[in-house]
């Protein structure tokens, strides 16, 4: 596959000897190449279940959409185009660094290598900053899956609720409660001001480990024996450093004016696109359907993050040994295959952005 | 007899038969084996474990036939019934019969065969034994957290309304999917990448392409269920509305998805079991394979039809017409490719010299016990008849009789096929047949019944009955009866021979594909230097020798008259 790879020399003649010279080439291969091309069919196997393990999550949101596509319509207004499309250019830039990264590694840049992981560790980071963002918005709106969710349209869900029959009774009455609780700050102002106040407990843990990990990093830095350790404080510290970038910069775009809730103007605008939504319009908003999107959103977002974080792991790892000098010119397949995953990684990032933000 | 080496003795033309330090002794203490990457150890771990797991689940099962001997409650009450056959199920399915021979049997030979040191990724595959560990210990969880009512196909909404243990129990399954995805990945690459030289695609033995096709389908399907239980779980806890109707959610959904595993999954039992008899038949037949090309197709044609035919477990769950018939149609094409293997063991046979060892018995018993499976699944994959024969006792017998009567004793076949290999020791063929007879006749008694009872409308998941189904339901459960007494003479044989066994051979059946080339047991990175493949069928390139009381290759058969003894491994 990588004429790279062909390059070694050192195929032992004799290979049950137990002493292999190189310590990069296992036991149980005969050569380098035999080694590369399989990890790189391993790898690009594992993909195939990555791929038809979320496509279970397309399925189940080919079939809601179908079944109702004018709850996806009226909910996916909820989800911040802006945010998503910055997500979505900082995962794209990331895609590039690690292919960057693997070219170095081919050529035998470690320094050059070092860079561009540690910039796709940071863009990885600055994703999930983002999302924590919409995350806490959306739960403060209560756009939350399942029992969690209310109506935005509070008083309609309330009317609903309380005509809904004896089953719904008890969620109805919660969902009372939960109104009256959170009534007084229907004001977008407010909303955002809780927002901001929950991100806070995130945003002062990330300075407390910024502070820490820096202070470690700076500590064994110098310290030779102790590489292994300082590139892990490194990698902690340049994660949490791109989450706070990350969470910031979503407080600062909102701060400077902008809307987070659709108006009744836009939901009618809206809702004018396909005439059979329109004729439904006195009905919608459909509380319990519409509560069916944000499983979706949160569902597949969800897993995908939890796919960003097991990257953001295996990159980590990558520095690590990359400080160590263990990848060469023909030893590279670890960073040829870590990429391919988080070019998959970002390919679904690129499927759920679309179909989740940008319906209408 | 002689034991024969090489290291020690240049002279010796006789290939190694047996070393002192093979890799089971190679390295003592428990954490040379609970750490091990060697495949081979790997491989027997979890042979311990999936029969621990078989006698734990075939214990349940002799339960529930027991509380059956009456129509009146014995000692179950109607919930603990529906505990016990879902465990029971949930057990046998993704704890025995899935791990069984490809996880179990596949890790201790693939490689052998192939001429390799080891799989591919020895670590995953080490890490997918701790897999299926957890997966085990998540089961025993939900059984101490109050069972588990649902039946192992977990059917929407009941799945998401029970108090019982489902969630625990679909971790459970959760990370056995992963257990079987990373052996599948690991056996495909290996097969790709690790092959002898001399070995082609067409020229690995039809084991191996058995395990590729399984290997396909458990790459390809098990992520579905994967993300299947993953939503089921999330459902239950956060009431999200994904299949439970009263959110607005589509309980047939996820019938949908579960089937889409678990239909390709009965072909990851099945098919590495057909493997095993491709190789039991032909070599204790003394016989080239007949129709190698076509048995190897349509273990891919299998793995691929495999992936069309789901709806036919939904032919009354609300599907449209259309899609019944298009899902009918194709599981009656599945056929096809099962019965090409069937003639073609049949036709390896005929003027073979068969010999009834242990492991041929089981064979014959899988041809006899499949034919029935198979052909009784046509009725069911008829839509008419469907209709009346869906969720009675008639599907319980057809699956019976591919699962337990094909998978099962195609692992049983398997064990015995290679008991000498993995062990070192031949077992009391005497016993060993005995054990087999009582599977074959406890096995029909036990299930021939309930095809009976099903075509007569007893449906299945029931702890009581009609009185006029009493006989049946009696006959059935002294066949269980007859079945886990025989399940125990069978391992208490093997389990005997360990101590007490001869001496194996490196070839003691005459076998010519490469595992029997090595010693055994094999040493610890199986072969010094990767052997020469050639046909692995060609039964004339061995023969008996009486001196080692096994096979030896034919160029060697007269050159060499001395004794000699082992001296160790010369990797140590
Ligand atoms: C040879 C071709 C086969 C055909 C045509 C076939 C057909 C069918 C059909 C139509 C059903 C659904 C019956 C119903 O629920 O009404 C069924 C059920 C089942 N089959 Fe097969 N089958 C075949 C082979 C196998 C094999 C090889 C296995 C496993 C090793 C297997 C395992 C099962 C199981 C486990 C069920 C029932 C699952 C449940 O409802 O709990 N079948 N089969
Ligand atoms: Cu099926």
């Amino acid at each position: 596959m990588n004429t790279a790879a062909t390059t070694t020399t050192d195929e032992h003649a004799d290979s049950h000897d137990h002493e292999h010279h190189d310590p990069r080439l296992a036991h149980h291969f005969d050569s380098h190449q035999q080694q590369f091309d399989t990890g790189k069919l391993g790898i690009w196997i594992f993909l195939v279940t990555e791929v038809l393990f979320f496509s279970g999550l397309f399925g189940f949101y080919a079939v809601y959409r179908s079944l109702h596509p004018e709850v996806f319509l009226y909910a996916s207004q909820f989800l911040d185009t802006t945010l998503g499309a910055a997500n979505t250019v900082v995962l794209l830039f990331s895609s590039l660094t690690m292919a960057w990264g693997v070219r170095c590694a081919q050529l035998g840049q470690s320094r050059g290598l070092l860079v561009c992981l540690v910039t796709t560790l940071a863009c990885a980071a600055i994703f999930l900053g983002v999302k924590s963002f919409e995350y806490t918005e959306k739960a403060h709106h209560h756009l939350l899956p399942g029992r969690a969710y209310q109506s935005p349209e509070h008083h309609d869900a309330a009317a609903h609720a309380t005509a809904a029959d004896g089953e719904t009774a008890a969620a109805a009455k919660e969902a009372e409660a939960a109104e009256a609780s959170v009534h007084g700050d229907h004001g977008d102002e407010s909303l955002f001001e809780k927002t901001k106040h929950t991100l806070s407990y995130m945003t002062t843990v990330l300075w407390g480990v910024i502070v820490l990990s820096g202070i470690a990093f700076g500590l064994l830095f110098k310290n030779p024996n102790k590489k292994t350790l300082a590139t892990i404080a490194g990698c902690v510290l340049v994660s949490a450093i791109g989450m706070q970038l990350g969470a910031f910069s979503s407080i600062g775009y909102h701060q400077l004016g902008h809307a987070e809730k659709p108006t009744d103007e836009e939901i009618e605008l809206a809702e004018t696109v396909p005439a059979e939504y329109a004729k439904q319009k006195e009905k919608i908003p459909e509380p319990m359907l519409a509560r069916t999107f944000f499983s979706v959103y949160f569902c597949m977002t969800g897993v995908h993050a939890i796919h960003i974080i097991g990257g953001m792991i295996a990159i980590s790892w990558l520095i690590v040994r990359t400080v160590h000098g263990a990848f060469t010119t023909y030893y590279f397949g670890a960073v040829d295959f870590v990429g391919l995953y988080w070019h998959l990684v970002d390919l679904i990032w690129i499927y759920l952005f679309p179909l989740l933000y940008l319906i209408n | 007899m002689a034991t024969v080496v090489d290291s020690s003795n240049p002279k010796s033309d006789f290939p190694i038969q047996y070393r002192e330090l093979n890799y089971l002794n190679c390295t003592k203490g428990w954490k040379s084996w609970f750490f091990t990457l060697d495949h081979k150890r790997i491989g027997i771990m979890y042979l311990i474990g999936v029969t621990v797991a078989f006698f734990l689940g075939g214990l349940f099962a002799v339960l529930l036939r027991t509380e059956l001997l009456s129509p009146e409650k014995m000692f179950l009450s109607a919930d603990g019934y529906n505990q016990m056959f879902t465990l029971h199920g949930a057990i046998m399915t993704f704890l025995v019969i899935i791990p069984g021979v490809p996880a179990a049997i596949g890790n201790i030979i693939l490689p052998v065969m192939l001429g390799a040191k080891d799989v591919a990724f020895p670590r995953m595959n080490l890490g997918s034994f701790y897999l299926w560990m957890a997966g085990a210990a998540f089961f025993l969880a939900a059984l101490a957290l109050g069972g588990l009512d649902t039946g192992w196909t977990f059917y929407t909404p009941y799945s998401v309304t029970t108090g019982t243990a489902v969630r625990t129990a679909l971790l459970g399954v959760f990370i056995l999917g992963f257990s079987s995805i990373f052996t599948g990945l690991n056996f495909i690459v290996t097969i790709h990448t690790m092959r002898p030289p001399g070995m082609t695609w067409f020229k690995m033995p039809l084991f191996l392409w058995a395990l590729y096709a399984t290997a396909l389908i458990q790459v390809l399907a098990t992520p579905v269920l994967g993300i299947t239980g993953l939503l089921l779980i999330v459902e239950k806890t956060f009431e999200i509305g994904i299949f439970d109707p009263r959110l607005g959610g589509d309980p047939v959904l996820f019938q949908h998805f579960f089937w889409f595993y678990s239909h390709p999954a009965v072909y990851v039992m099945i098919l590495p079991a057909m493997g095993v008899i491709s190789e039991v038949i032909a070599v204790h037949s003394r016989k080239h394979i007949f129709g190698y090309r076509f048995i190897a197709y349509s273990s891919i044609a299998i793995a691929v039809f495999g992936f069309l035919v789901w709806g036919h477990h939904m032919f009354v769950s609300g599907q449209s017409k259309v899609v019944a018939v298009v899902f009918s149609a194709i599981t009656f094409s599945v056929s096809i490719p099962s019965a090409i293997k069937v003639f073609n063991w049949l036709t390896t046979m005929y003027k073979g010299s068969i010999r009834f060892t242990t492991a041929m018995c089981y064979a014959l018993a899988f041809l006899f016990i499949f034919s029935i499976g198979g052909l009784t699944g046509l009725f069911l994959a008829t839509l008419a008849t469907d209709i009346h024969l869906h969720d009675t006792y008639f599907v319980v017998a057809h699956f019976h009789y591919v699962m337990m009567g094909s998978s099962l004793v195609g692992l049983f076949a398997a064990v015995h096929h290679w008991w000498p290999k993995m062990t070192g020791k031949m077992f009391n063929e005497f016993w060993g047949r005995i054990a087999c007879l009582g599977v074959f006749l406890g096995f029909n008694l036990t299930f021939f019944p309930q095809f009976l009872l099903g075509t007569r409308g007893m449906p299945r998941r029931y702890y009581t009955y009609l009185p006029e189904f009493q006989n049946l339901h009696v006959m059935s459960t002294c066949g269980a009866y007859l079945l886990g007494l025989s399940s125990a003479l069978m391992a208490a044989t093997l389990i005997y021979s360990v101590y007490r066994g001869k001496l194996a051979p490196a070839n003691p059946w005459g076998g010519a594909s490469l595992e029997w080339q090595c010693s055994s047991p094999p040493p610890h990175n199986n072969f010094d230097h990767p052997p020469l493949a050639g046909d692995p069928y060609v039964m004339e390139s061995v023969v008996y020798n009486e001196e080692i009381g096994g096979y030896v290759p034919v160029e060697c058969q007269g050159a060499n008259k001395g004794s000699v003894t082992a001296s160790g491994d010369n990797e140590a």
